[in-house]
Parts: C-alpha cells; sequence; structure tokens
C-alpha cells in the first residue's frame, strides 16, 4: 500500500512540466511537512540529492544535487503560500562537502518534530527560539544530519548546538565554552538546567572626554602619555606603543600585574578610552618599558627627518610610528613607517636616539 | 622616428582585435578598443612600451601597467574605459622593486601578438568544457605557470571564465598554448 507521500513523488516525477509550472508551497509548513516535501519534489522534477535543508514555518530552502548530472547543484527556496520559483544554479566550487541523502529519504515530519523539540529546549534553559532546523554537514564535513543552534538575548557569545542523525535518533547537546565545544547533559536540557553562561563583564571604562584641542601625534605624545598615565593610576608600563596623525594607542600592563595587557587609545579630539584587556601571551616579551627609557623629546624631530634619510622616499610621508622592545626582548627601539606614492620604507631608532637602520621596504 | 615604427607595428598587430571590438559575437566578450588605447598611449609616452601588466576585466574596462623608461624602478598604471584613457597613475608596491627586477618583469609591447586573443578565448572555454562561460577577465603578466614545472618566469594570458554552474581558469602562452587549466 502506498503511502501518500510516495503517491505524491510518483505523480510529481510521472509529469514534472505539468506540475513544475505552477508548484504552489503549502501556507502552513509544520502543520502539513509532507506537502513541504511533496511541492519540492514536484518544484524539482527529477531524482536529486540532499546537501542541505533548512525547514521552518517561515521558510525552506533545499540545496540539491542532480542524480544524472552530478555536478549540476541547484538551491531551491519555499517560502509559505507562494509558488516555488525554478531552482537557482550554484557553483560547483561552492559545495565544500558533498555528504549528502537521497530526497526520497528526507523525512520532514522528523524536522518537524526536532523544531518542536528544539523550541522546549530553548523555552526551558533561557534560549532564543530557533527559527528552524538544518539537515547537512558539519562544518567539518564529518558528519550529516540535523541540527539546531540556540543562541542567547543576554549572552552574544553564547550558542548551544542540538543534533540528530537524519532519521531524528541520537540526540546529542553541546556548548561553545570561549574557544571549544562541552558536552551537555540531555537531562539536564530536558530540565532546564542548562542556562546560557553570563556574558563576559566588559572591561571596557567610560571614556574620558575630549578637550576639544585637535592633535597630531607626530608632532608630539608627552602631554598625551601623561593624560593616560593619569587615567592608568600608576606610571606606564608599557608593552607596545603606537601612534599616527590621529590616534594614539598603547599596550600597557595595569597597575601590578604582569598578566594582564590593557590597551588605551587616545583619539585626535583628546579623547581617552580603555578599549579592551587580554591575558599576556605565553612566552612573549612581557619585560615593560617606562616612557623615560624611550626618547620622548627628540621623536618630533626623529619622525619629521626620516623620509629623508631613505634617499628614493625624501618626498615622503610618516605613515605610523611603533615603540616596542627590539629583538626577542631587548631595550625598545623606534620603528618609523614611511610611504610614498611607489612603496613603504622604515627608520629604525634605539632607545638613545640613535639611527639604527633607514631603507626602502 | 622610432615612436612612428612603433605605433605602426602596434596599430597593425591590434587591428584585428579592434575589429573583433568593433563587432563582438553575441554575449561574448566586451572587447576593448585596444587599436584607440595604445595608439593614445604610445603618443603620450612615447616607445618603447614596456608593459608590467595588463588586465582587462568583465565589462572591457583595461587596466596596463608600463614601466616608466625614464625611471625604469617605477611602475605607472593606465587605465582606459569607454574610450577615456586616464593620466599615469603611481604604482605602490610592497617592497620597493629595484631597476633589475623590473627589468626583468615587463614584456616588449611589440611583442604581444593581440591578434591572438579571441582564439586564446576559444581554446581556453574548450580547455574548460565551458563553451557557454562568460569571460570575467583578462590578465597577461610573466610569471610562472602553476601548471607547467619553469622558472623561466614566462608572459601568460590568464583568462577567467564564469558560467552559473562553474568558474574556470586557463593560463596560456603567448602563442597560445595552454599551460594550466582549472574549473570548480
Amino acid at each position: 500500500m502506498p503511502t501518500r507521500i510516495e503517491l505524491v513523488l510518483l505523480a510529481a516525477f510521472a509529469s514534472t512540466n505539468a506540475l513544475a509550472a505552477d508548484v504552489v508551497a503549502p501556507a502552513h509548513p509544520l502543520d502539513d511537512p509532507a506537502a513541504v516535501k511533496a511541492a519540492f519534489a514536484a518544484r524539482i522534477g527529477k531524482p536529486v540529492h540532499v546537501l542541505r535543508l533548512g525547514f521552518g514555518e517561515h521558510y525552506a530552502d533545499a540545496i540539491v544535487q542532480n542524480d544524472a548530472a552530478p555536478d549540476e547543484f541547484d538551491r531551491f527556496e519555499l517560502v509559505p503560500g507562494q509558488p516555488m520559483k525554478d531552482g537557482d544554479p550554484q557553483k560547483a566550487g561552492s559545495i565544500d562537502c558533498k555528504k549528502k541523502i537521497a530526497f526520497a529519504e528526507v523525512d520532514l515530519a522528523v524536522a518537524a518534530r526536532l523544531l518542536g523539540e528544539a523550541r522546549a529546549i530553548a523555552a526551558a534553559n533561557g534560549y532564543k527560539k530557533p527559527e528552524n532546523v538544518q539537515l547537512g554537514s558539519d562544518i567539518f564535513c564529518r558528519t550529516f544530519g540535523w541540527t539546531a543552534l540556540l543562541t542567547s538575548e543576554t549572552n552574544s557569545d553564547a550558542i548551544l548546538e542540538l543534533t540528530w542523525a537524519p532519521n531524528g535518533a541520537s540526540p546529542k547537546a553541546r556548548e561553545l565554552k570561549g574557544d571549544h565545544w562541552a558536552s551537555v547533559d540531555p537531562k539536564k536540557l530536558a530540565a532546564g538546567a542548562a542556562p546560557p553562561p553570563p556574558a563576559a563583564p566588559k572591561t571596557e571604562t567610560a571614556p574620558t572626554p575630549g578637550d576639544g584641542r585637535k592633535r597630531n601625534f607626530l608632532s608630539g605624545i608627552d602631554a598625551d602619555l601623561a593624560r593616560v598615565e593619569a587615567q592608568n593610576g600608576a606610571p606606564l608600563a608599557i608593552k607596545h606603543l603606537r601612534f599616527d596623525a590621529k590616534s594614539l594607542s598603547l599596550d600597557v600592563f595595569p597597575p601590578n600585574t604582569r598578566k594582564k595587557i590593557a590597551t588605551w587609545i587616545v583619539d585626535d579630539d583628546g579623547a581617552i578610552r580603555k578599549w579592551r584587556e587580554d591575558d599576556t601571551i605565553p612566552f612573549d616579551c612581557n619585560k615593560p618599558f617606562a616612557t623615560n627609557e624611550i626618547p620622548l623629546a627628540q621623536l618630533p624631530a626623529m619622525v619629521a627627518g626620516a623620509p629623508a634619510l631613505i634617499p628614493p622616499m625624501a618626498q615622503g610621508w610618516v605613515k605610523g610610528v611603533s615603540i616596542y622592545r627590539s629583538g626577542l626582548c631587548g631595550a625598545p627601539h623606534v620603528y618609523i613607517d614611511v610611504e610614498d606614492d611607489r612603496g613603504f620604507g622604515n627608520v629604525e631608532y634605539d632607545a638613545r636616539g640613535k639611527l639604527i637602520a633607514a631603507g626602502v621596504q | 622616428m622610432r615612436s612612428r615604427r612603433l605605433l605602426f607595428a602596434v596599430l597593425c598587430l591590434v587591428t584585428f582585435v579592434a575589429a573583433a571590438a568593433d563587432a563582438p559575437p553575441a554575449g561574448d566578450y566586451a572587447w576593448p578598443n585596444l587599436t584607440d588605447f595604445l595608439k593614445r598611449l604610445i603618443e603620450k609616452v612615447g616607445a618603447p612600451v614596456k608593459v608590467y601588466k595588463l588586465s582587462m576585466d568583465r565589462d572591457g574596462k583595461v587596466d596596463l601597467w608600463i614601466q616608466d623608461q625614464q625611471r625604469r624602478d617605477l611602475v605607472d598604471s593606465y587605465e582606459y574605459e569607454n574610450g577615456t584613457m586616464s593620466d599615469a597613475i603611481p604604482i605602490k608596491f610592497e617592497h620597493y622593486p629595484s631597476i633589475e627586477a623590473v627589468d626583468h618583469h615587463v614584456i616588449e609591447l611589440t611583442t604581444i601578438d593581440f591578434q591572438r586573443l579571441p582564439s586564446i578565448v576559444a581554446t581556453a572555454k574548450q580547455k574548460v568544457g565551458m563553451p557557454d562561460a562568460r569571460v570575467s577577465s583578462i590578465e597577461l603578466e610573466r610569471g610562472d605557470s602553476s601548471g607547467f614545472l619553469t622558472f623561466t618566469d614566462i608572459p601568460i594570458w590568464t583568462i577567467h571564465l564564469d558560467s552559473p554552474r562553474h568558474d574556470g581558469r586557463v593560463e596560456l602562452s603567448l602563442d597560445g598554448k595552454v599551460l594550466d587549466a582549472d574549473k570548480d
């Protein structure tokens, strides 16, 4: 005894052209997933495999591979109640993963059930309601099945991924923790005991407003370093300092720690803000230097004279300046980047203001 | 005198392409009027014209990089679009090239057989099995073909093709020999 789906598919394949002319998507996909599949079948009109299929009440789409011409891929879209358009040809090169399932084996009733499960889990645990479930391969092209991604209103970094086999079996869940995934016990999800982790506290402090005076940092940074130092609350322990005409930024160790690096930015109107604070990088040079270790008073002259030190770039201009410890963890050096219409050059001074190198890049 | 001879030679060379440009086959590439462009360029910069790189985009806009014969370590770009040629645009390299490097890289304009271009494009389409593909860009620059193990830095035409289902790229020598082809 053929099922309803099989009858619809037979009819679709038997009279492809007649049906394809006026295929209208069902108005309520979740209430009648079999009709959704029948509409796709009629619009596609030939035997295909499915590489990806998204399914929700507002929208569904599928990327399929022609069984008779394996390098032909098309994307079909379904909007409830609307006529279905022809497939949109896809570049073969854009198909990164060729894991697939025969269209006849796709069960959209399973998809509707899984979407309901995902929404129940989202509601129980405080995630946003997912729009759809997707059938396809994971990003590394290792597995193939249904996926629902749950995100959080309160923490934009929180992601809970629910996966199932193509037949809806073998449910799994994992959450993103920093830079790795951690499995989540399905019992905890069912009990509503796996809420999204709280958002990390923001390290950005309220900016100090500008003082109305426009700066050109290439003409001097002494006064603004003193202003940042006042904000920092302690003498500056600098790891990296860089500036151009319009901005000055400093990576400094916060007072009383060598395990963090804070980045301060001064805009050309004088506004100061602590942009971010990160952990230091192990084995990096984390030996700070102070402002009195660099030739601050000579900097404007060094900057102004840098292009002339590079013979073909006398007409050039200074693009930016960096000050950091040279070599592996040597004394702080001043590196001046020069630019002209034809290329780039570099000038390097040591901490005492002695010219080390000047040349085109 | 040398400029005039070069101009005459170039005009002879590009006349065929110019004719193709006037009446390109339907759906084919929007051939730019290279005759007009090169004639005006030679009038402006004189001889010899040494090509660092030539590129033509989907719409037939041409970007030609040539070596400055007064400062041979410098390269200027001249753009040609809808019958208008730009002034020289200085090319900025990530690393300042030496005169020797630029001398080695450039291709004498007179050695470029522009008459071959339409057949080169046809060969490229045939090679990757994309007879109805559009030309998305054409480039000429000296280099090593990824399809040939050579270290000779030969001038290479690269034809980029585009169709709804595939992209193609074919490298050919100046005389139209296919060096490498790929399609995805």
